[in-house]
C-alpha cells in the first residue's frame, strides 16, 4: 500500500515477492503431492480398500466406452440377477475427472494406465486444494496468511487420511471443489464481478458432481448471506455473489442424475431458496432507500416491511407445505442427526452404528488437525479485527464445520480446510507482529546509520505497518474501486499521524516466541509425516506385519482374485459377503451377488441366510442364484481379525431380519459367540463355519484359531455340496465351488439312504450327516 | 296346591325381580356416580377410598367396566428411585387421553388410591411395594388372584407403554397419547403474538443498524465458545451420556477423571483438554492484538513471559495426555546417519 512513495524499488519488491510466492506455492504443491506417496513407497502403486475399486472399475468403463455409454451404463456384473444402473446412481465427478486426465495424458503421448492415473488423482488434487486454500485465504487476509494456510493444508492429517495415493474416492476431488467454490464465492463478494459469480456456479456444479457433501455449501453460503444481511452488511456485491449462484447452481445441480429433482425437492436445499427471497426483499428495501428522501423512506419502510412480511409468511407457508409433501418428508436422517445430535442414536440405529458417524473425542482432534487445534481461536479473533465480509465467511465456515465435526467424526474432513485457513491467518498474524518487533528493534539496537539500499524500503515498510495497524477499523478488503478511494484518504491521515507509535513487542521475548512458534510448526510437520506414513497409508488389500524375523507381506486377496480371473469362466457368479463385492468385480472381473453399494437389503439377507444355513440349504440358495463359486475370507491362520467369522453375526442378524428361520440365539452359547467345542450345533454346521475351517486342522494338527485364540470345535468333517478349489498362500481367502447336483445323487443316494432316513427323524437340521 | 303355591311363586318372582332390578339399578347408579366423579376430576382419575371400593366390589360380576388403580403413597413421593410423581403424572396422562379420545366411554375407569387413608384396600389387594398399578377386569372376584398387575416393563416407557398394556388386556384402545407441550397453547399464542409485534420494531432497529447482532464481540465470543464446545468433545458426552468423572474400580474411594483409550472420554477430561486447546489460541490472539498496544515495556515483558510459559505448558500437557491416552508413538523420520 505504500507503493506510491517509492515506485521503482517497490515495484521490484512486489515483483520479487510475487515470484517468491509462486515458487513457494509450487513447493507446497510438491509437498502436498509427495507426502501422500508413502503408500506407494511402503506398499506399491495400488488402489486401496473397497469403494475405490468400484470407482476404478467405473473409470475403466468410462475410458473404454466413452461418456455416453457410461451415462447409460447398466451394470449386469453386480447384484446378480438384478443388476445396477451405474450412470444414474453415482456422483460422476471423480470418474469424469480421472477419465479426462487419462485422456489428456494419452493424447500427449504419455501412455499411463488407467490405474496409475486413478492412484495419483488424489495426491494431484491435494496440491490443487492447497492452492485453492491459498487463494481463499488470500482473499480473506492477504498473501502471507494464504501461503501459511496452503502449507498447513498440504499436510493436514485429516485430509491425508482420505487422499493418499491409491485412495481413489469422491472426497479426493471434493475437498478441492469445496475450497475452490468457497474461494470463488469470496472473490465474487470482494469484487462484485459477475464473471466470478458465473465461475462460482460452475465450481458448485463440479462439487455437486463429486460428492454428496455439496449440501454443506448450499447451506453455508445462504447462512453467510443471511448473517451479512442481519448484521447490516448488505451490498450489491453480496447480491451478485449469491443470486446467480442459487439460480445457475440449482439448474446445474439438477443436471446431475443422482441429484436430479432433489435439488428443488428436499429440505436440504430450501434454506437457499428462502434466503434467495430474503435477499430480494432486502435489495428492494435498499433500492427504495436510495431513491427516496429520508422522510419518505420512513413511510415507505413501514409499507415495505409489512408487505415483505406478508410475502415471507406466504412463502414460508408454501415451503412448509412443500416439506410436508416432499417425498423424503423433510430432511434425510443423516442431515437431521447433524442438527439434533441425539437424533440418530434415538431413531436410526443403522446410521448410529457406522463408525464414521460416531461423535469424536478430544484425541481425534489432536490426531486429525494436531496443533491447528491450538491456533484456531487466535485465527477467529484475527478474523474479527477487522471484520470484513470475507473474514466473516471464514469464521462462519470454521464455526459450522467444527460443530458438525463434533457430531460426526467423518466431517472432520470438512473441518480440516477451515482449520488450516484460520490457523494460517493466526500464524501469519503472529509472525507478522513478532518479526516486525524484531526487525524494527534490531535496527534500533544496532543504531546503524549507514544502511544499504534496503533502508528506504524498510522505512516505507514501517510506515506501512503503522498505517495498517492504526486503521484497524477500516474494512480491509472492499471492492477494488472502493479500495482506491480509501487509499487516498488514508494516506492523508497517515501523514498527519506520522509520529504515531510503532506497535511492537520487546525484542528478546519476541525471539523466544518465534522460536516456540517454529517449534510448534515443526511438531506439526513431524506429526503429519508420521500420520501419513504410519496411520493412513495402509491399502488394506496388501497387508504387512512386522515380526522378529522381519517383514511379512500378505498378498492373499490379489492372489485369490487373480485365480478367479484366470481359472473361471467369464460369466461365472461368485458369492461372498458384500464387503468383497467391489473388489471381486474390479479385480477378478466376475459377477457378484451383492456388493458394497448396499442398496438392496433383501439380497444381502439372502446371502447372509445362505452363509448361516447348513450346507444343503445353502447350496440350494446359491444354486438358485446361479452361483458357481463361494469366496470366504479367513484370518484364523495368520491372525487377520476382520475376517468373515468375525463378521458372521452380522450375516446372521441381517439374514434373520428378512428370513425369520435364522435366529441369532441359535448361534450363541449363553449369549456368547464362540467357535470352540462349546459352540452350538447350528454354528458348527453352518456353511460359514465349514467353509472357513475345512481342512484347517491339517495346518497344525490341532486347529488353533489365532484370531479367536482357541481351538476350533469341529475339526474333521467333509463337505458334501461344495468342493474346495483354491486356498491362498496364508489361507486368507478360500474359494469353493458348488458341486453339480447330478454327480452327488448318483454317488450317494444308495449309500446314505438309510442314514438319511434314520437321521431325519432325529435332527432335522442337516440330512447329510 | 296350585293356589297356595301361586302367591309363594309370585313373592319369589317379585323378590327375584326386585333383587335383579336392585342389582341393575345399583350397577347403573355406581357407573353414573363414577362418571360424575370422573367429570369432576380434571384428568379423569378418580380418587378411590375404602367405601367406594367396597361399593364397586359389591357389584355382581361381571361388572360393566374395567378399572385401573394406581397405588400411591404421599410419604414416598420424596424418594427419587421410585419416581412415583412421574408415574402418577403419566397415569393421569393416559386417563385424560382416554377421556378425550373416547368421551362418554364407561367401560374403563382410572383410580388412584392413597396409602395413608385407605390401608384396608391396600391390604385387600395385598400390595407390599410401590410403584404398583393394577388392572381389575370385570370378572375379577378375588382381588389378589384375578387382577392383573402392570409389570415394571409395562410402565418403563411411561404413558405409551401403559396404553399398550391397557390395549392388550382390555381390548380398549387408548389412542395416541396427547402429551401437553412444555408450554400451553395460550402461552404459545401469546409468544407468537409478542414475536409478531416485536418483529417490525426489530426490523426497524436492524435497518438502523443498532442491535446486539451488530456487536462483533458477541459474535466473537459465540464463535470461540462453539469451538471450545466442539473440540472438547462435548457432543460425545451428550450423545453417549458420559459422566463428568467415575469411580475407580480398584479403589472405590478414588475418582477417575481421565480415561485411557481413545474410544471414550469422560466429561471433565474433555472440558479440561478443550480448555487447553482454546487457551493457547486466546493467549496468542492476546499477544498479537492487545499486548502490542501496551506502552509499558516491562509489563509487556512480564505478560509475554507468562503467556509463553502457559502456552508451552498447555501444548506440552496435551501432547503428553494424547500420547498417554492413545498409546501412539509419534516419531520423526531422521536420516539414519544422524543416529
Amino acid at each position: 500500500m505504500a507503493a506510491p512513495e517509492t515506485p521503482p524499488t517497490s515495484n521490484l519488491r512486489y515483483a520479487f515477492g510475487n515470484v517468491l510466492s509462486i515458487f513457494i506455492l509450487l513447493l507446497i504443491g510438491v509437498l502436498a503431492f509427495s507426502i501422500r506417496l508413502f503408500s506407494v513407497i511402503k506398499y506399491e502403486s495400488v488402489i486401496h480398500e473397497f469403494d475405490p475399486y468400484f470407482n476404478y472399475r467405473v473409470t475403466q468403463y468410462l475410458t473404454k466406452t466413452g461418456v455416453y455409454d457410461f451415462w447409460n451404463w447398466f451394470d449386469d456384473r453386480t447384484w446378480y440377477p438384478l443388476g445396477r444402473v451405474i450412470g444414474g446412481t453415482v456422483y460422476p465427478g471423480l470418474t469424469l475427472t480421472a477419465g479426462s486426465l487419462w485422456k489428456i495424458l494419452n493424447s500427449l503421448n504419455i501412455p499411463l494406465s488407467v490405474e496409475t492415473v486413478c492412484v495419483f488423482t488424489a495426491p494431484i488434487f491435494s496440491a490443487f486444494a492447497s492452492w485453492a486454500a491459498y487463494l481463499l485465504t488470500k482473499e480473506v487476509k492477504g498473501v502471507g496468511a494464504g501461503l501459511t494456510a496452503a502449507a498447513l493444508l498440504a499436510m493436514v492429517p485429516s485430509y491425508i487420511s482420505r487422499s493418499v495415493a491409491g485412495s481413489y474416492d469422491n472426497e479426493a476431488v471434493a475437498i478441492f471443489a469445496l475450497i475452490f467454490t468457497f474461494y470463488l464465492y469470496v472473490k465474487t463478494l470482494n469484487t462484485g464481478s459477475l464473471f466470478y459469480a458465473t465461475i462460482n456456479a460452475m465450481a458448485y456444479f463440479y462439487m455437486v458432481c463429486s460428492w454428496g457433501g455439496y449440501t454443506f455449501i448450499i447451506n453455508l453460503i445462504p447462512m453467510h448471506v443471511l448473517l451479512c444481511i442481519v448484521t447490516g452488511r448488505y451490498s450489491s456485491r453480496l447480491y451478485i455473489a449469491y443470486a446467480p449462484l442459487v439460480v445457475l447452481g440449482t439448474l446445474l445441480a439438477s443436471l446431475v442424475p443422482v441429484v436430479g429433482f432433489n435439488a428443488v425437492m428436499t429440505s436440504e436445499h430450501f434454506a437457499s431458496f428462502l434466503v434467495f427471497i430474503v435477499i430480494h426483499v432486502v435489495a428492494l428495501v435498499y433500492y427504495i432507500k436510495g431513491i427516496l428522501t429520508p422522510q419518505m423512506f420512513k413511510v415507505a419502510v413501514t409499507i415495505v416491511v409489512s408487505v415483505g412480511l406478508i410475502i415471507c409468511v406466504a412463502v414460508l407457508a408454501v415451503l412448509i407445505a412443500l416439506v410436508a409433501s416432499s417425498p423424503t418428508k423433510g430432511w434425510s436422517g443423516r442431515s437431521l442427526s447433524l442438527l439434533d445430535p441425539t437424533y440418530a442414536s434415538k431413531y436410526i440405529p443403522i446410521i448410529a452404528s457406522v463408525s464414521e458417524h460416531q461423535p469424536p473425542t478430544w484425541p481425534s482432534y489432536f490426531m486429525d488437525i494436531n496443533v491447528l487445534a491450538f491456533l484456531v481461536p487466535a485465527g477467529i479473533i484475527a478474523c474479527f479485527s477487522p471484520l470484513s465480509d470475507a473474514s466473516s465467511f471464514a469464521v462462519l465456515y470454521i464455526v459450522t464445520s467444527v460443530y458438525f465435526s463434533g457430531v460426526m467424526v467423518r466431517l472432520m474432513l470438512v473441518l480440516a480446510p477451515a482449520a488450516c485457513i484460520i490457523s494460517g491467518i493466526a500464524l501469519s498474524e503472529a509472525f507478522d507482529v513478532l518479526t516486525r518487533s524484531i526487525k524494527y528493534q534490531f535496527h534500533d539496537k544496532t543504531e546503524n546509520p549507514q544502511l544499504s539500499a534496503g533502508d528506504t524500503s524498510n522505512n516505507s515498510k514501517t510506515d506501512e505497518v503503522k498505517m495498517e495497524k492504526s486503521e484497524d477499523s477500516l474494512k480491509e478488503r472492499s471492492s477494488r474501486k472502493n479500495k482506491k478511494k480509501a487509499k487516498d484518504t488514508e494516506k492523508a491521515s497517515v501523514i498527519s499521524r506520522i509520529e504515531q507509535r510503532l506497535l511492537v513487542l520487546p525484542f528478546e521475548v519476541s525471539l523466544i516466541a518465534i522460536f516456540l512458534l517454529v517449534l510448534l510448526g515443526a511438531f506439526y510437520v513431524v506429526h503429519s509425516v508420521w500420520a501419513a506414513a504410519e496411520a493412513y497409508s495402509a491399502p488394506s488389500i496388501v497387508l504387512t506385519s512386522h515380526s522378529h524375523d522381519g517383514l511379512h507381506v500378505f498378498d492373499d486377496f490379489r492372489e485369490a482374485y487373480g485365480w478367479l480371473r484366470h481359472n473361471t469362466e467369464v460369466d461365472d457368479k461368485v458369492a461372498s459377503w458384500w464387503d468383497y463385492g467391489y473388489q471381486t468385480t474390479a479385480m477378478a472381473n466376475r459377477t457378484v451377488i451383492v456388493d458394497n453399494n448396499t442398496w438392496n437389503n433383501t439380497h444381502i439377507a439372502t446371502v447372509g441366510t445362505a452363509m448361516s444355513s447348513p450346507e444343503k440349504a445353502a447350496w440350494e440358495i446359491f444354486n438358485s442364484l446361479d452361483v458357481k463359486y463361494v469366496l470366504v475370507v479367513f484370518g484364523g491362520l495368520v491372525g487377520y481379525p476382520s475376517d468373515d467369522i468375525n463378521k458372521f453375526l452380522w450375516m446372521v442378524r441381517i439374514g434373520g431380519g428378512v428370513f425369520p428361520h435364522i435366529k441369532e440365539p441359535d448361534y450363541l452359547r449363553d449369549g456368547q459367540y464362540r467357535i470352540d467345542s462349546q459352540a452350538t450345533p447350528t454354528m458348527l454346521n453352518c456353511l460359514m463355519y465349514k467353509l472357513s475351517y475345512h481342512r484347517f486342522v491339517e495346518t497344525d494338527g490341532k486347529g488353533y484359531d489365532r484370531v479367536r485364540h482357541t481351538e476350533i470345535g469341529k475339526k474333521y468333517f467333509k463337505l458334501t455340496h461344495f468342493e474346495e478349489v483354491f486356498t491362498t498362500h496364508h489361507w486368507m481367502v478360500r474359494i469353493y465351488k458348488l458341486k453339480p447336483p447330478r454327480n452327488r445323487i448318483r454317488g450317494k443316494t444308495k449309500k446314505s439312504k438309510t442314514k438319511v432316513s434314520s437321521k431325519r427323524s432325529g435332527a432335522k437340521k442337516n440330512p447329510w450327516h | 296346591m296350585a293356589i297356595s303355591l301361586t302367591p309363594c311363586a309370585a313373592v319369589f318372582l317379585l323378590l327375584l325381580r326386585l333383587l335383579t332390578s336392585h342389582a341393575l339399578s345399583s350397577s347403573d347408579s355406581v357407573v353414573s356416580d363414577l362418571s360424575a366423579l370422573q367429570s369432576q376430576s380434571s384428568t379423569g382419575v378418580i380418587h378411590l377410598t375404602d367405601p367406594l371400593l367396597h361399593r364397586i366390589l359389591a357389584l355382581p360380576t361381571p361388572r360393566p367396566f374395567h378399572f385401573l388403580i394406581f397405588f400411591d403413597a404421599k410419604q414416598l413421593h420424596s424418594k427419587p428411585e421410585l419416581s412415583l410423581p412421574t408415574l402418577k403424572n403419566e397415569f393421569s396422562l393416559v386417563s385424560s387421553t382416554f377421556q378425550s379420545n373416547k368421551p362418554n366411554q364407561k367401560s374403563l375407569f382410572f383410580f388412584e388410591i392413597e396409602f395413608g387413608e385407605s390401608q384396608a384396600s391396600f391390604a385387600q389387594f395385598g400390595i407390599k411395594s410401590l410403584p404398583h398399578i393394577r388392572l381389575v377386569p370385570p370378572s375379577a372376584a378375588d382381588l389378589k388372584a384375578d387382577t392383573i398387575q402392570m409389570e415394571a416393563s409395562d410402565f418403563s416407557r411411561l404413558a405409551e407403554s401403559m396404553a399398550e398394556f391397557i390395549e392388550s388386556r382390555t381390548k380398549l384402545s387408548v389412542g395416541p397419547i396427547n402429551r401437553p407441550g412444555v408450554v400451553s397453547k395460550k402461552q404459545i399464542f401469546f409468544a407468537v403474538a409478542v414475536v409478531l409485534i416485536w418483529i417490525p420494531f426489530f426490523l426497524k432497529k436492524l435497518i438502523a443498524g443498532n442491535t446486539f447482532l451488530h456487536d462483533k464481540n458477541i459474535w466473537m465470543a459465540g464463535a470461540i465458545f462453539v469451538y471450545f464446545f466442539s473440540v472438547s468433545g462435548a457432543m460425545f458426552n451428550i450423545i453417549r451420556k458420559m459422566p463428568m468423572f467415575m469411580m475407580d474400580r480398584q479403589d472405590p474411594g478414588k475418582l477417575v477423571f481421565f480415561y485411557q483409550g481413545s474410544g471414550m472420554q469422560l466429561g471433565a477430561e474433555g472440558f479440561s483438554v478443550g480448555f487447553l486447546y482454546t487457551i493457547v489460541g486466546l493467549l496468542l490472539a492476546f499477544v498479537t492484538h492487545a499486548m502490542v498496544r501496551l506502552r509499558n515495556r516491562t509489563v509487556q515483558r512480564v505478560l509475554m513471559i507468562f503467556v509463553l510459559f502457559t502456552s508451552f505448558w498447555a501444548v506440552k500437557k496435551v501432547v503428553f495426555l494424547d500420547n498417554w491416552k492413545t498409546g501412539y508413538g509419534i516419531h520423526g523420520y531422521w536420516p539414519s546417519s544422524w543416529r
